[in-house]
C-alpha cells in the first residue's frame, strides 16, 4: 500500500515540476523574441510582435524569426525593429523582407495564379467526389429489384 | 464513363501524386535564389576589413567578372572551401572578393574588437589559403540582408557591369564549379573580351 502511495506522490511530483518546467521556458521564448528592444508605445510593440510571428526564417525550416535563435532570425528582428522605429507600417516591413527573400518570407502566400489552386484544389476535389459519390448511387439501383424481391420471398417461404 | 478510364484514372492520378510527392522529397528546401538576381548590386557603402578608412561602393565590382564570396570565420564550410578557392585563384585567375561579416560581433552590444577580428582572419587565410582580392566588412550585417543571404558560405557571381548572374548557396568543390559555376563564368569572360574587341 504504501509503495502505491510513494508512486503516486512521485508522479504527482513529477507532473508538477514538468508543469513549472513549461512555464519557465514560455518566459524565456517570449523574451527572446524581444530581446533588448525598447518601443515607445504599445501598438509599436504589438506591430513588432505580430511582424516577427508572421515572417519565416529563410534559413531554418518552418520557423518564424520570432522563435528561431539563427543568426539570420536575430538580423531579421533587428532590421524589423528599425524598420518600426523609422516609422514603417506593416505592409512596408513586409514589403521590404519580401524584396530581399521572396514570398517565402511571409507566412501569407499571396494569391497568385500559381498559388490560387491552394484554394481551388479541395473543393474541386470535393465538389469531384460528390458527384461521383451521386452519380455511383444512381446506378447502382437494379433494374431486376422487384425480381430479387420476389425470388427472395420465395426463398423465406421455403425455409419456414 | 468506360470501365478501362474508371480503372486507369485512380491509377493515374496516383502516379501523378507520386511524382509530385517525389520532386518535394528530393528537392533541397535551402535552394532559393535570392531575389537580387539579375539586378545591378544592391547599393552599400562599407569598409575594407583591414582599412576602415578604404569604404567600397558596387562601383568598385564592376569591370571585372567577380564572384563576391559571403564568409566568416566561424563558418566550418567555408574553412574547407579556402584552399579549393585559393586553388581557383591562382589556376584561371578568378578574382574572388570577401564580403566578410561575424557571428559574434554583436551590432546589438559589440564584443568582439575589430582588431581581434582581423588577426583570426589573417590567421585562418595563413593557414588555409587566401583567394582574396580583398574583403568588404560588413559591419552590421545589413548589407547580407539586402541581398537575401541566409548564412555563410553563398556566393554571387557578378558581371562586368555589376549585375549579379549567379547565386550559389553553400561552399565551391570541384563538382560544383566544374557543372553550376564554370559553364556561367566561361560566358561571362568571353562576354567581356567580346566586349573589349567591340569597344
Amino acid at each position: 500500500m504504501n509503495k502505491w502511495l510513494l508512486a503516486i506522490l512521485l508522479s504527482l511530483s513529477l507532473g508538477w515540476a514538468y508543469a513549472q518546467q513549461d512555464v519557465n521556458t514560455e518566459s524565456t521564448a517570449n523574451s527572446g523574441a524581444e530581446e533588448n528592444y525598447q518601443f515607445a508605445d504599445e501598438q509599436q510593440r504589438q506591430l513588432f510582435l505580430t511582424l516577427t510571428a508572421e515572417l519565416r526564417c529563410p534559413l531554418c525550416q518552418n520557423q518564424n524569426i520570432a522563435d528561431s535563435d539563427a543568426m539570420i532570425a536575430h538580423d531579421m528582428r533587428r532590421k524589423v525593429y528599425q524598420l518600426i522605429q523609422q516609422g514603417n507600417d506593416e505592409q512596408q516591413v513586409l514589403d521590404f523582407m519580401k524584396s530581399r527573400y521572396g514570398d517565402f518570407v511571409h507566412y501569407q502566400p499571396p494569391v497568385t495564379p500559381y498559388t490560387m489552386w491552394l484554394w481551388l484544389l479541395p473543393v474541386l476535389f470535393a465538389v469531384f467526389a460528390l458527384v461521383m459519390i451521386t452519380r455511383k448511387q444512381r446506378v447502382q439501383e437494379p433494374s431486376d429489384l422487384e425480381e430479387k424481391l420476389a425470388r427472395a420471398d420465395e426463398l423465406l417461404k421455403r425455409e419456414e | 464513363m468506360s470501365k478501362n478510364l474508371r480503372f486507369a484514372l485512380p491509377v493515374i492520378l496516383f502516379v501523378v501524386m507520386i511524382v509530385f510527392l517525389g520532386f518535394g522529397l528530393f528537392s533541397d528546401p535551402r535552394e532559393r535564389d535570392s531575389m537580387a538576381l539579375g539586378k545591378p548590386l544592391p547599393p552599400f557603402e562599407l569598409p575594407d576589413l583591414y582599412d576602415s578608412n578604404r569604404i567600397y561602393t558596387p562601383q568598385d565590382l564592376t569591370g571585372d567578372v567577380t564572384i563576391l564570396n559571403v564568409w566568416g570565420v566561424w563558418c566550418v564550410t567555408c574553412a574547407v572551401e579556402l584552399p579549393y578557392l585559393t586553388a581557383l585563384r591562382e589556376q584561371y585567375g578568378v578574382k574572388f572578393v570577401g564580403l566578410y561579416y561575424d557571428q559574434d560581433l554583436d551590432p546589438d552590444f559589440g564584443t568582439k574588437t575589430l582588431a581581434r577580428v582581423r588577426n583570426e582572419v589573417t590567421s585562418m587565410l595563413n593557414r588555409l589559403g587566401n583567394p582574396y582580392q580583398y574583403q568588404i566588412f560588413d559591419v552590421v550585417r545589413d548589407y547580407s540582408l539586402d541581398l537575401g543571404v541566409t548564412g555563410a558560405p553563398e556566393h554571387f557571381l557578378i558581371d562586368r557591369k555589376g549585375h549579379i548572374r549567379l547565386h550559389h548557396i553553400g561552399d565551391i568543390n570541384e563538382r560544383v564549379w566544374t557543372h553550376k559555376i564554370k559553364p556561367v563564368y566561361d560566358q561571362l569572360i568571353a562576354e567581356n573580351n567580346s566586349a573589349v574587341i567591340n569597344e
